[in-house]
Parts: structure tokens; C-alpha cells; sequence
């Protein structure tokens, strides 16, 4: 071994290895079979045969185009107004002297925790009390708002990273020729363009896969169209079929996004020192106006609405214990969803971060990426295509089930944010491990899993909160009298009272936000403590 | 020896200079004079503040005391920059190249030329012209990412010596170089600067690199020139 390590230089070779392979195979297999299954049962007809039937009949709708068009509305609409309000608020965080950034940023991070139908639900409660006309609290430009609303963060995150990695010398070789707001114009902005596009294009693919407040504000988009052909028309077939284009926009928008990622890694790379920076001076206000604003509208005024309809804090205890199984449920598959998907997250994570050939690493994102944008609905169909035969009815009707979906939906977006965790460890780290003689396994587990500490605890994190706002594919799959949180929520809206409701979704943020606020503790902590 | 220079015909003029950090001196009375057309070495190990001291005299840091002249004017004096970089007429090469990823090596060069307002037509022949000169013409329309580390340190040199500056400052330009190429372009940056009679400081941990250039070699440790 050594003679070999004396003349190439050592590179650990996870496809060679067998764990490796095994964990692609099964992350893969686990992760992109519902979506197969959807897109192959599309062309299967009624009675077996190979068909384009259930396509036939779609085209034929004439709904159909405003189905398409609905969505691709709510998506681009949603994921311009992300950009409006991030990209803005993220170059105050990344790069202004606007006081109390820790505090704004974990503040305005709040909406990304909060499912977003929640928000939909405190609008619509809102617009009931103050006698807002249906047919504005029911509308397209509603959902557009909302789902704007609760994806901005990200849009604001990205940015500020974006803001952050310039490497400063890039600016001061242009401020050494040009004024600042031309080197504003011409090099800062076109190098963090990609990474908002970027952003832009998640926030695009997360509107059109969003089934919970298109659901409730009654806008028909294809994720509603899925769910009521399966649920109420029990049409299978057209269920299928209408999952297809909505994977093909989802697909494209996964490809655009894969692109610009992979361009912004190019560009951008770390820096100690703060290029560019914005002295806000007397327009201090005015930046201050705006974040204020922004936390209002996203957080403040929905928890009011939802408290002031709660009413009473007894109403909320009332409420939890009458659903206390639905957040113990949640709280415990959200657990497991997470603690798995993390699991299977960690080896196609590693090949990634390890894989000599661009190309490879390029499709491997791109795989991640579509299939974390593949909707819920989708999902929950094509696991019900999968696993309800006979042979895996044990699965099927208990809460397994419900793990698989979080498993499905939410392991990609560990395997993304893992896998970004990995490329950052030095791979002289294992180097060292195995010229001291350790074996890969090892080296894996003593030395990247010890240093991958933090990525760890983000991607649990992250699939935790997704899965315990999850509706789109729990709402199908879940087993009678097996409801999480979300399903409880969205069921009783049309059958108990509003205040009930709001007390619920009002628990709901409080799970949710508590893990930030946690966060935030912790990091004050070790912050005084530096 | 930190005594302010009484040499005041210089190019670059630097006046009892001092820059701290966090309460650190990372530049500490400085004074230092260029004529016009001479180059001079900053000599020193990395964090003795030869890169702070070419900072200041560019204009991207703000001196807590002392002044600095430019061609008779002050720039920059305690605590403020009287004249913005842009304004200094300054040609810098950084350490990293920093040439910009987005644009191609005409861009980079167009750039500089289009910020001080120069027609269209002009620019171009400038372009071309300036490539030539540091045998870099091969490579305009590439962009920065498809070309090797000595040529990219030809582009970053072009990018510098576009808009006529009247001070040419190198930060360690050649500190990822091989000895050979090393070697090769340090000649031709000679060449270049006698050719140009282009006033220069440049900044190198390298004695031998710095003795090559110049017998104005400054020694420069923790904030201070301690030999002249």
C-alpha cells in the first residue's frame, strides 16, 4: 500500500467501495421510485395495456391549460417577490452597517420554519375579520403573496452568503478604477447574480410544488388537481398523468438552478476581508424601515391573527391536548424522518464530495435538487402506486409510511446541505488517516463524521422542520387515525371552529420556531462567551 | 530613521504613516519617498505590513495618522482619504490576480478604460495595444478561468497598466509562480517598467526576487522600514 501512496497521491475512492455503492443504490431507489412510478403508471391504461389514455383524455380539458398556467403563475410570481424582498435584505445583512444583524437574521428567518399554509390560514383569518371581499382572500395573487412571503428567506440567505464570498480583491481592483456604485453595478451584482437566480429558481419549484395554500385559498394548480383526482375522483390514472407535466417543469427549473449553483461555486470564493461595503449613513431609516417591515408582514401580523383568533391561552391548552396525539405523532415521525433521511443522506452525500469528475458532481446535484422538488402530492400517489399491495401492507398501514414520505420528500436536501458540508473538510484530513493505516471505514467514521458535527446537526435540523409542516404527501399516505399535526390541521378547518383552528397552527409555529429559538440562544451563549 | 523624508519631489510621498488594527499597529511611521520612474522593493515577512502600507498608499485603507502625497497632492490624511482609489490613478496588481471571472480579458481591460470615460474606438486600440505589450493578445476573448497562472499574470499586469497610471503597485504578483516562470516575467516586468519609466512599488517576501528588480530594496518588519 505504502509503495503505491509514494508514487500518487492518495484519493479515497468511495464508488469503488462497496458501503458506497450500497448507499446510492438505496438512497436512490428509496428516493426517486415514487416519481418513476408516477411517470410509468402515467402511460398504463385502465386495463393494463401500454396507453396514452389518461394524456388523451387531460388534453382534451380544456382546464388543463389553466392548470399549467395557474402554476407557472404561482411560481413565478411567488419566486419574483422572494427576490423583491431577499435579495434587497440580504446585501443589508451581507454587506451594510445596519445595527443588530444576528437578531434580524434569525427574525426574518421565522417564515422558512412556518409551513406555509399556516400563513395562508392566518391570512384568510385575518381577511374573514376585517370583512375582506372572498373573492380578494381566495385568489391566485393571494397565494402569490403568501408563498412569496414564506420563501424570501431564502432568496435573503442566498444573497447574503453570495454577498459574503466575493472575494473582496474583486471589488477593491475595480474601486481602484471606478466609483462604488459602478463597481456595485458592473462586478458585485453580476457576481452574485447567480446565486440569487439560483435561489429564485428554488423558490419557483417550492410555489409550484406547495399543495397546502393553493389548497386552501382554492387556486387550481396541477399539486390541488393530483390530490382531488386521487383523493375524491379516486382516478388514479389521471392522477398519474397529471403529475408528468408537473415533473417536467420541475425537472427544467431543477436543471436552470443546478447550472447557476455550480457557476456561483465557480465565482465565488472565501475571503477574509469585506470588500464593498454599504455605509447606509442616513438612509439607516430607511434600511430600518424595511427589515421592520418585512418581519411585520411575514411574522408579526400572521401570529397576531392567529393569537387574536385563538383568543385565550386556554383555548390553546385545549386545543393541544385535543390533538395531543397528532403533535406526538408529528413530533416522533418528524424525529425519525429526520434521524433516517440523514442516515441515507451521509454515503450519496460523500460521493458527491469526493467525485474527481465535474460532470458526475454535476448530475449528482442535479439529482438531489429534482428530486427535493419532486410535490407532495406526487409523492403521496406514487408511494401509494408502490407500496399498497399485499405484500407490504404492514408498511403501508402503519406510520411507516409516513416516514417514507418524509424519507422520500426530504433526504436530498440532506444529502445537498451534507454534501456542501463535506467539500469544505480539507481531504488531507483522510489523506492523513490513511497513510497512518486506517482503513476507509475508518477514516469515515473517526475522522469526516467527528468534523461533519455541525453539517450533521443542520441537515437533522432542516428535514425536521420540513417534515413536521409536511402535507402535501402525508394527507394521502397517512393511515386512519394516524394524523400528523399538518393533516389534523387542514382537516379540521372546514369542520370545527376558527378559533380551534388558529389555537392549533399557533402550536404548530411554536414547535417549529422553538429549535431556532434554541439556535439563537445557543449562539448568544457562545458569543459572550468569545 | 522614521523621520519624516525632507525629499519632496517625489512621485509618492509617504509621511509618518500609521494604520492599526484592533489597537495593533500594523503600520507604524511610516515614511517612505519614490521618485518619479524609479521602483522600489517593500522586503518583508508575511503580516510585517508591507500589503497594509500598499493599501494605504492605494487608497483602500484610511490612515489613522500621517499623510500621503501623490504628484504634490495629499491623498490621504489622518483618518480620512481626501482623493477615492479611482481618483489616484493607480495601476494594482493584487496578490490573488484578482481578475474578474465574469468578464472576459478584454472586459477586464475595458473595464478600467470605460470607468475614466474613454470613447469606444479608443478603447479598443488601447486594448490591444496594452496586450501586446505584455504579450498577452493571444487570449482576448478568453475568459480568466481558461487561462494558466502566467497567463493570467499577464492579463492582471495588462489590466494595471491600461488606464496610464501614474503608479504601478504589485502585491506579491508572483508568490504562486515556479522559479522559471518566476524568473521569465520578472524580466519582462523590468523591461517593461525601464520602457515606461512607470514609478513602482512592489511588494516581495523574496530577496532575490526583489534584488533582480531593483537596488531600492526597503525592509520592512512589524509595521516598521528598518533599513533602507
Amino acid at each position: 500500500m505504502n509503495s503505491a501512496l509514494n508514487h500518487k497521491r492518495f484519493r479515497p475512492r468511495p464508488l469503488h467501495t462497496a458501503a458506497c455503492w450500497l448507499g446510492i443504490v438505496l438512497f436512490f431507489a428509496l428516493c426517486a421510485s415514487p416519481a418513476i412510478s408516477m411517470f410509468g403508471l402515467s402511460f398504463i391504461s385502465d386495463d393494463g395495456g401500454l396507453s396514452f389514455a389518461h394524456y388523451r383524455r387531460l388534453l382534451a380539458e380544456p382546464r388543463q391549460q389553466s392548470l399549467l398556467l395557474n402554476s407557472v403563475l404561482l411560481g413565478t410570481g411567488a419566486s419574483t417577490l422572494a427576490i423583491l424582498l431577499g435579495a434587497p435584505l440580504g446585501l443589508l445583512l451581507g454587506r451594510s452597517d445596519v445595527r443588530g444583524k444576528t437578531w434580524w437574521r434569525l427574525a426574518l428567518v421565522v417564515p422558512l420554519v412556518v409551513p406555509p399554509y399556516v400563513l395562508a390560514l392566518a391570512w384568510t383569518q385575518w381577511a374573514g375579520a376585517t370583512g375582506l371581499p372572498a373573492e380578494w382572500t381566495y385568489s391566485l395573487t393571494s397565494a402569490v403573496c403568501i408563498l412569496g412571503l414564506s420563501f424570501y428567506p431564502l432568496v435573503m440567505l442566498a444573497t447574503e452568503a453570495a454577498a459574503r464570498r466575493v472575494q473582496a480583491s474583486l471589488e477593491e481592483a475595480a474601486l481602484l478604477v471606478a466609483a462604488p456604485s459602478r463597481v456595485a453595478i458592473k462586478i458585485t451584482l453580476p457576481l452574485i447574480a447567480p446565486a440569487i437566480a439560483a435561489a429564485a429558481l428554488v423558490v419557483f419549484v417550492l410555489a409550484l410544488a406547495e399543495f397546502g395554500v393553493p389548497g386552501l385559498l382554492r387556486v387550481n394548480v396541477f399539486t390541488t388537481d393530483v390530490f382531488t383526482a386521487f383523493a375524491a375522483l379516486y382516478d388514479f390514472g389521471a392522477a398519474t398523468a397529471l403529475s408528468v407535466p408537473l415533473l417536467l417543469v420541475t425537472l427544467l427549473a431543477a436543471v436552470l438552478a443546478a447550472r447557476l449553483t455550480g457557476e456561483a461555486r465557480l465565482t465565488a470564493r472565501q475571503s477574509g476581508r469585506a470588500g464593498l461595503a454599504l455605509h447606509l449613513g442616513g438612509w439607516r431609516i430607511v434600511a430600518d424601515g424595511l427589515l421592520l417591515f418585512v418581519l411585520l408582514v411575514s411574522v408579526c401580523l400572521p401570529l397576531l391573527a392567529l393569537a387574536r383568533e385563538a383568543a385565550s391561552l386556554s383555548r390553546l391548552v385545549a386545543a393541544f391536548k385535543d390533538s395531543g396525539d397528532a403533535v406526538l405523532n408529528s413530533l416522533a415521525w418528524s424525529s425519525a424522518g429526520a434521524t433516517l433521511a440523514v442516515t441515507l443522506a451521509l454515503l450519496p452525500a460523500y460521493a458527491r464530495a469526493r467525485m474527481k469528475s465535474q460532470r458526475a458532481a454535476q448530475l449528482f446535484d442535479l439529482l438531489f435538487i429534482t428530486l427535493f422538488a419532486v410535490p407532495g402530492t406526487v409523492v403521496g400517489v406514487g408511494l401509494i402506486g408502490l407500496w399498497n399491495r399485499p405484500g407490504t401492507a404492514a408498511i403501508y398501514t402503519s406510520p411507516l409510511i409516513i416516514v417514507l414520505a418524509y424519507l422520500t420528500r426530504f433526504a436530498p436536501v440532506a444529502a445537498l446541505l451534507l454534501a456542501a458540508g463535506m467539500r469544505q473538510m480539507p481531504i488531507s484530513l483522510e489523506e492523513a488517516a490513511a497513510v497512518s493505516g486506517a482503513s476507509w471505514w475508518r477514516s469515515f467514521t473517526r475522522i469526516v463524521l467527528p468534523n461533519l458535527k455541525s453539517s450533521l446537526a443542520a441537515a437533522w435540523a432542516v428535514v425536521f422542520i420540513f417534515a413536521f409542516g409536511e402535507i402535501g404527501a402525508t394527507i394521502l399516505v397517512a393511515p386512519p387515525g394516524e394524523a400528523t399535526l399538518p393533516v389534523r390541521l387542514y382537516t379540521l378547518i372546514a369542520n370545527t371552529s376558527a378559533s380551534n383552528v388558529a389555537a392549533l397552527a399557533l402550536t404548530q409555529v411554536l414547535i417549529a420556531v422553538l429549535p431556532l429559538a434554541l439556535f439563537a440562544a445557543f449562539t448568544h451563549g457562545k458569543e459572550r462567551a468569545q | 530613521m522614521n523621520a519624516v523624508n525632507p525629499m519632496r519631489n517625489g512621485l509618492l510621498e509617504l509621511a509618518a504613516v500609521t494604520k492599526r488594527f484592533a489597537g495593533r499597529a500594523a503600520v507604524e511611521n511610516v515614511s517612505l519617498t519614490v521618485a518619479a520612474g524609479e521602483i522600489i522593493a517593500l522586503l518583508g515577512a508575511s503580516g510585517c505590513g508591507k500589503t497594509t502600507t500598499l493599501r494605504l498608499i492605494a487608497g483602500l485603507e484610511t490612515p489613522d495618522a500621517g499623510e500621503i502625497r501623490l504628484g504634490g497632492e495629499r491623498v490621504a490624511a489622518a483618518q480620512q482619504n481626501i482623493v477615492p482609489p479611482h481618483q489616484r490613478g493607480i495601476g494594482f496588481v493584487f496578490q490573488d490576480l484578482a481578475l474578474w471571472p465574469h468578464l472576459t480579458v478584454e472586459g477586464n481591460l475595458d473595464f478600467v478604460l470605460a470607468s475614466g470615460h474613454m470613447p469606444k474606438r479608443e478603447r479598443k486600440a488601447r486594448i490591444t495595444e496594452t496586450l501586446r505589450m505584455v504579450r498577452a493578445e493571444a487570449f482576448i476573448h478568453r475568459s480568466p478561468a481558461q487561462l494558466s497562472g502566467g497567463e493570467q499574470q499577464r492579463v492582471a499586469l495588462a489590466r494595471a497598466l491600461v488606464g496610464h497610471p501614474r503608479l504601478l503597485l504589485l502585491d506579491e504578483p508572483m508568490a504562486h509562480l515556479d522559479a522559471h516562470l518566476k524568473a521569465e516575467l520578472l524580466g519582462e516586468l523590468q523591461a517593461l517598467q525601464q520602457r515606461l519609466q512607470l514609478t513602482t512599488v512592489y511588494i516581495t517576501h523574496d530577496r532575490a526576487e526583489a534584488e533582480r528588480l531593483t537596488p531600492r530594496i526597503m525592509l520592512m518588519e512589524a509595521g516598521r522600514i528598518t533599513s533602507h
